[in-house]
């Protein structure tokens, strides 16, 4: 299963020929050499690794950390190579370079949770070319054979005296650097798999941790933009006249997106950009609400001349649906979605002449620095980008839109700025998880076997609105950019009209063993843009796939695990995760009075995971007491962070399937802060408990497979404690 | 000109007063550990300690702190120097994204300043302000438990908010 590479990939491959292989040959700032800055007399093997002469040992970290633990999973994978203790390494963010590519997404950044899969060996040869350049130089200098010279511990041990690596650089730095040394046998290891504290709660537990919003640089000025109500809309006019008076304000200039009101301090500038008077011409999403989104997604539904796009046909198809001695259809819905991550968006640009320095946490840094260079003008080697640790990713940060605006208004005013979001701007210019509406239809076998497995659906795309932005920031700089606008324009007919996103699809057809199968996807969209919102398309097609499966169990009066489990004989993962979850949490025990369990099964990124969601009703009001869970994720690197991710999912989705909708009137936003767009919060929280399937293949994904089957745990559980089959989300009892 | 004690330190500032706490503490004073997340006192991630209780400084204008003792998560600990709730932090690997947690801590330790044994329903109760997106919540609930007992067990105290006064000059 590489389905989640491959979702990533096809943006590449799918975006036009011509265009792909220029995105992909060029690197924006294809410096040569090392990814970091020369240290004096120390040895740099590679863009990761640097030894200094008193024995440092520095890590640059090609991926972004922002929760889901991969500065401490990547820092193992050195520290188990190098011999080194991980706590023992200094880890810094890598900035911008082409050996810091993610290997399966040929492109600087952090999503689709595959930073552990993709750089499980790249890594690891990394550090052990480095051991192995320390051997070789440690046996000339001291004149031993080789098989004298062990590292243990961060320290070079001969015949039982010791050394530091820094007593060896310079000799290392003169060597070759050796290729495809061995690496450790899973049964050597001593840091992979092993649970201890992540490396980063220390910082992140005394304030100390440098995220985006928390850069200073000189002569630093806090900027805020006033956005169209209605996403998208052009500027027609302002008057500034008000917010000129107020007290710090310094500039109030025109960009792309709005007005940016820039003064000393963020209040200042907040406050000041209060009395800014705007006026924005009308686009065509302010025509559409989300009552008429909704409608409309239901007539393209139920008519059959729209053909849609395919994104499975196995079998027969459709073809035999009616031959089955059970046939089921069902509607479902998912509404739109914000990410709401802590850390609003923010940029700090730092401008010198004809180069610029950006600050900010982000999960693109190539997209970012091209953002800066594509909006700013500036060359590609004169932006120099310094990730910081990020408040939360889940998808959002990294499309380049924080950095167009903040490097547009230092361009505009000459400025260092640091531009701050508030809640209500990320709020309401946000890339949301697409709303779908969707048809489910399937013949099940008098044995309870799935024959046929059908789904129409309905809803916009994400490509078209990814490429929008990525296009920008990551055609070089050679390009026209009238051509490259051009360009970024074009994924959104494509993906409407010719390719069927792979988002609309994911998960929605697999994990079960029908041998017919047929899905379309019809795009119907307002306009209102989208982006992938962790798990992307899983979030909801999972909750379609597995609430139906119940559905489909019921229609034959067969347990629901039983159910599942004959219809995934080709699924081992998912087989094994699903028997695990229900031995842990006792499927068919008595629960205590009123209390129902529901379950759920999904395969995403990679891993397989199956819930058991434990809840009870109040009124109308669901509580969900307990979540059990076992994930199939192939090999694991700290079992902690592998738990907290699956937990950090289900709390996520729990949000979303309670409390998450994203609703438009005149298509402005209606939810701008977290009094009308809830979290869970500690006291309704579940307790949750996650199971590891012991397993020695690859690794796969942890960030976002924990999330998908929480939703459908959640509703089926509430079908059999109420009888009432929620189909639309957030669920809601009537 | 307002005055007021940050962290154990007399300061003085000259600002517009209806400027909120957090943007003074973290844009004027230059400590960055308390966050930005909601301006409207509903997520938790701005708080500090005013004399003692856990306050949304987003929402709270510098001219209420006239006087007042200030704490925000750098004068709660440092890393060489960890408050026994921090030192449960790390201990749990409570921090995922970590942009919650200083508020969270806050939080905590005004909880434990007053309850030194708090029950599921009295950590739930104080904690309820503060969001978390990564979903960290029960090991917030095992890491409050953990550090109590560690106050407990060490006689560990409240924090003092009438020290002795070096008088610093704010910087900005």
């Amino acid at each position: 299963m590489k389905k989640a590479s491959m979702t990533r990939r096809l943006f590449l491959l799918s975006t036009g020929a011509a265009a792909t292989g220029l995105i992909v040959g060029c690197s924006t700032a294809a410096a040569k050499g090392r990814g970091y800055s020369a240290i004096a007399g120390a040895f740099e093997p590679n863009s990761f690794i640097q030894i200094t002469p008193d024995n440092k040992v520095i890590f640059y970290l090609p991926s972004s950390e922002m929760g889901q633990g991969i500065l401490d999973g990547l820092t193992t994978l050195i520290a188990e190579e190098l011999r080194v203790q991980p706590t023992a390494i200094d880890v810094r963010h890598a900035s911008l370079h082409e050996d810091y590519k993610n290997p399966e997404m040929g492109m600087q950044a952090t999503g689709g949770s595959n930073a552990t899969r993709a750089q499980f060996l790249p890594l690891r040869q990394a550090a052990a070319d480095t051991a192995a350049a320390i051997r070789n130089a440690a046996a000339k200098q001291l004149d031993q054979p080789l098989d004298k010279i062990v590292l243990v511990d961060g320290q070079v041990m001969v015949e039982g005296k010791f050394y530091g690596f820094g007593d060896f650089v310079a000799v290392a730095a003169l060597m070759p650097v050796p290729e495809n040394s061995p690496l450790r046998s899973p049964k050597q290891f001593d840091q992979i798999g092993r649970q201890r504290p992540r490396l980063d709660a220390l910082s992140k537990s005394t304030g100390t941790a440098e995220f985006g919003i928390d850069a200073e640089v000189e002569n630093l000025y806090r900027a805020v933009v006033v956005r169209s109500p209605v996403l998208g809309a052009t500027l027609q006019g302002f008057d500034a006249s008000a917010a000129l008076k107020r007290s710090g304000v310094v500039d109030v200039v025109k960009i792309k997106s709005g007005v940016a009101v820039v003064a000393q301090s963020y209040w200042q500038a907040r406050q000041a950009a209060a009395v800014l008077e705007l006026n924005w011409e009308k686009t065509e999403l302010g025509s559409w609400s989300s009552d008429s989104i909704y409608n409309k997604f239901n007539e393209t539904l139920n008519d059959s001349s729209q053909k849609g796009l395919e994104c499975c046909d196995e079998g027969e198809g459709d073809k035999l649906l009616d031959q089955s001695a059970t046939v089921v259809a069902a509607d479902y819905y998912a509404p739109y979605l914000a990410h709401a991550t802590m850390e609003p968006l923010n940029c700090t640009v730092e401008v010198n002449g004809d180069s610029c320095a950006i600050y900010l946490g982000t999960q693109n840094v190539q997209a970012s620095a091209g953002a800066a260079v594509y909006y700013g003008d500036f060359d590609a080697d004169k932006v120099k980008v310094h990730p910081a640790f990020l408040g939360g990713g889940f998808g959002r940060r990294g499309l380049g839109d924080d950095v167009a605006e903040a490097v547009l208004i230092a361009q505009k005013t000459g400025r260092n700025i640091q531009l701050v979001w508030s809640r209500e701007d990320d709020m309401s210019n946000d890339f949301y998880r697409p709303a779908a509406l969707v048809r489910m239809q399937a013949g099940v076998s008098e044995q309870g076997l799935i024959e046929t497995w059908a789904v129409r659906r309905v809803g916009p795309n994400i490509m078209g609105y990814m490429l929008d932005e990525w296009v920008d920031a990551l055609a070089p700089d050679y390009l026209n950019k009238g051509f490259v606008d051009w360009l970024s324009k074009l994924g959104r007919p494509i993906f409407n009209r010719f390719i069927a996103d792979p988002s609309a699809g994911d998960g929605i057809y697999s994990d079960y063993d029908t041998p017919n199968k047929a899905v379309r996807h019809v795009t119907q969209d307002p306009g209102l843009r989208t982006g992938f919102w962790r798990s992307v398309g899983h979030s909801s097609n999972a909750f379609f796939k597995e609430s139906f499966i119940d559905e489909l169990a019921q229609s034959a009066g067969i347990d629901e695990l039983d159910f599942r489990l004959a219809n995934m004989k080709n699924n081992p993962r998912l087989t094994e995760a699903t028997q695990l979850v229900a031995a842990k949490a006792g499927w068919g025990k008595t629960l205590p009075e009123g209390h129902f369990h529901g379950l759920a099964t999904h395969s995403s990124f990679g891993s397989a995971v199956a819930q058991i969601a434990e809840i009870s009703i109040k009124g109308t009001q669901i509580i969900v007491h307990k979540v059990t869970a076992a994930i199939h994720c192939g090999m694991v690197v700290n079992p902690g962070i592998v738990r907290d991710q699956v937990e950090g999912g289900i709390i996520y989705g729990l949000t979303a399937a309670l409390h998450g909708e994203i609703t438009l009137v005149d298509g402005v936003i209606q939810q701008s802060n977290f009094h009308n767009y809830p979290m869970l919060r500690m006291a309704d929280a579940p307790e949750v408990e996650v199971h590891i399937v012991e397993s020695q293949e690859h690794p796969e994904g942890v960030g976002e497979p924990g999330l998908p089957p929480l939703a459908p745990a959640v509703a089926n559980a509430v079908f059999k404690a109420s009888g009432q089959r929620l189909r639309d989300l957030p669920l809601r009892l009537s | 000109m307002i005055t007021f004690q940050l962290n154990n330190s007399a300061v003085h500032v000259d600002i517009d007063p209806d400027t909120p706490l957090l943007w003074v503490v973290r844009d004027h004073f230059k400590l960055k550990g308390s966050k930005f997340g909601c301006g409207m006192g509903l997520c938790g991630a701005c708080t500090m300690h005013v004399n003692g209780e856990a306050v949304r400084t987003c929402t709270l204008p510098i001219s209420a702190v006239q006087g007042a003792a200030i704490t925000s998560i750098e004068g709660l600990g440092t890393p060489d120097n960890l408050h026994p709730l921090q030192q449960a932090w790390v201990e749990y690997s409570v921090p995922q994204c970590g942009y919650c947690q200083s508020g969270q801590l806050m939080s905590a330790s005004a909880l434990l300043a007053k309850n030194p044994n708090p029950s599921d329903d009295d950590i739930e109760m104080a904690m309820n302000g503060n969001i978390c997106r990564c979903g960290t919540y029960s090991k917030i609930k095992s890491a409050i438990k953990s550090g109590a007992e560690a106050m407990r067990t060490q006689g560990s105290l409240v924090e003092i908010f009438d020290p002795v006064i070096t008088d610093k000059e704010a910087s900005s």
